[in-house]
């Protein structure tokens, strides 16, 4: 059974955005001093959804889906900071109006998966609304740990369970050492997310981390996410992958804050399945 | 003796800036920050001319997020600001052009990151009681291309050849580059600037849990202290790699947010770890360059 969480109570409110033309940072220089030229943020991207290989791509910060912005930045800054995981968004404009598709992600843009039926139909600039409800949302018995961007759909998918009155166990794909948390340090929890550092491809290999999977809920043992993303001794993170692997220093896959504690109140079981496609029925649907 | 670098080949460049105003948020938002335990806290910042605040002060215990000791200079204009700073080193020479304190004489002792990009200068206490927010101030930018003739994998930036020479880095009996700093910083107990461009801005300590900092020999850090940084590679961003080595110099204080803390301007890294840190007290810009 779902905990009891305060979802009744919760504001659901439009925002909208719109799909945006790649970009491209022109040479990327490579941790071993080649450069290169690759896609890969913004955009609508037709071969890479959430569940596939975070790693591997020939591409740089891989943005499954849909990346959609708001050109007037006060209106971007309220559609970054009210979506949530797991809302529902639906395209206004355009040849494939009316479909449905979930948000999955928050970067430099809001990252909506659509179901691969309509996306020969969807173009840049078509308008997608999002029904964003999550924030404020809080585990009713469980106030010390943190939900960020959770909406309610993706709390109730999630089989979380309670230990005991103060301890919740979480499944994750996998544990990411707190030293390898890189790019997003400098940026508030709440806003977009935090690169792990996959400069060290020894590592990735010997810890697992490079099969890690878009859409895959990891752990971050000793990194307190709550008001900005530091490390603290004890406390625990939960996390989201968002985007595909970078070749630049200090980068990797992106992990988005999903909750966070103080304390080590947040338990784990590796479970390889792990992942909001599994979840939330992303593909299945489709 | 140094090691030898090709100095006498680097340019010298002209490079302007002017001593920027301390900034808040607009309204509606509110002028508050947040500390790592969440509580709001409204403290100077970083920017403009700091009197009471210098290097070879602690950089701990100020009521202040990130200060810079001294001036802080950047150019409104984006590109140009990106040439000032990425091309002023720690230990370039600084002129006051306009207003009251004109000819007056100042040192680069550190540059800023994400969401400031300053250049950090000290100018002596005559100086900074003269100076205007406003004034124009050039720095005769030099070390952009500075290398060590014998050291291929020690990349410098940042650094001026003056720094260079008084840190007297030499060769050490297993070929690496011995270099003194007063401690070294371990990868978890660097946050705020990971992935972040490396010949401009900085890296931070994190110092939100204070055992770790005391533990890591951290706590007695002051401004302008030369430090290294272990399992770091900063060849163009700053980013985990085991076995390479930082040297950054610190050039801002103490800040209560999480991930943040004094702000370290890097000036020599090597991805091959052929930087061997020689941990000594009392490696600091006051007694090297000022």
């Amino acid at each position: 059974m779902a905990l009891a969480t305060n979802a009744e109570r919760l504001v659901e409110m439009a925002v909208l955005g719109y799909v945006s033309q790649p970009t491209v940072r022109g040479y990327i220089p490579h941790a071993n001093g080649e450069s290169m030229i690759l896609p890969g943020m913004s955009g609508f991207i037709y071969n890479a959804r959430v569940g596939d290989a975070a790693f591997g791509w020939a591409a740089d910060h891989l943005e499954p889906g849909a990346s959609i912005a708001h050109p007037d930045l006060d209106a971007d800054y309220a559609m970054h900071y009210l979506t949530c995981m797991g809302n529902s968004a639906r395209l206004m404009s355009g040849l494939a109006a009316g479909a449905e598709g979930i948000v999955t992600g928050e970067h430099a843009r809001l990252l909506v998966d659509f179901p691969p039926d309509v996306a020969d139909l969807i173009n840049v600039g078509d308008a997608v609304q999002i029904r964003a409800i999550g924030q404020g949302l809080q585990l009713a018995d469980y106030p010390h740990v943190t939900l960020k961007k959770c909406s309610p759909n993706l709390i109730e998918s999630l089989p979380i369970e309670a230990l005991d009155e103060r301890r919740i166990r979480v499944p994750v794909t996998m544990e990411l050492p707190v030293r390898i948390m890189g790019s997003g340090a400098e940026l508030n929890p709440d806003f977009v997310d935090q690169d792990l550092m996959s400069g060290d491809r020894a590592l990735m290999a010997e810890l697992g981390i490079d099969q890690m999977r878009l859409g895959d809920l990891v752990v971050i043992n000793h990194a307190d996410h709550r008001y900005g993303r530091g490390y603290k001794p004890g406390a625990v993170t939960i996390g989201l992958c968002i985007h595909g692997d970078s070749v630049m220093t200090g980068h990797g896959p992106g992990i988005l804050t999903l909750m966070t504690c103080a304390e080590p109140c947040i338990e784990w079981t590796i479970d390889p399945g792990a992942n909001i496609a599994n979840y939330l029925n992303i593909r299945e649907a489709s | 003796m140094s090691a030898k670098t090709n100095a006498s080949q680097v340019v010298s460049v002209s490079v302007q800036g002017v001593v920027t105003p301390p900034r808040m948020p607009p309204l509606p938002a509110m002028p508050y920050s947040l500390a790592a335990d969440g509580n709001p806290f409204l403290l100077p910042a970083y920017g403009s001319i700091v009197y009471n605040v210098s290097v070879g002060d602690s950089a701990y215990g100020w009521l202040a997020d990130c200060v810079h000791p001294g001036v802080s200079v950047k150019m409104e204009e984006a590109t140009g600001n990106r040439g000032l700073n990425v091309l002023s080193c720690v230990g370039n020479t600084a002129i006051v052009m306009t207003g009251n304190a004109q000819r007056a004489r100042g040192t680069v002792t550190g540059k800023t990151g994400r969401f400031s990009e300053h250049v950090i200068i000290d100018f002596d206490q005559d100086a900074r009681e003269q100076l205007a927010i406003g004034d124009k101030i050039v720095i005769k930018a030099k070390g952009v291309g500075l290398s060590f003739d014998e050291h291929p994998d020690v990349m410098l930036k940042a650094c001026s050849p003056e720094l260079v020479e008084a840190l007297e880095a030499t060769t050490n009996d297993e070929g690496k580059l011995a270099v003194p700093a007063v401690a070294a910083v371990p990868p978890h107990l660097l946050g705020a600037g990971a992935g972040l461009f490396s010949d401009g801005g900085s890296i931070h300590i994190q110092t939100a849990d204070g055992d770790a900092v005391k533990e890591a020999g951290l706590d007695g850090l002051r401004l302008g202290d030369v430090v290294a940084l272990t399992d770091y590679d900063s060849s163009w961003n700053h980013g985990y790699l085991r076995n390479a080595v930082g040297i950054g110099v610190i050039a801002q204080g103490d800040s209560p947010r999480a991930g943040y803390g004094p702000g370290i301007t890097l000036i020599m890294t090597s991805q091959s770890g052929n930087i061997a840190p020689m941990i000594a007290p009392g490696v600091n810009l006051k007694d090297l360059l000022l």
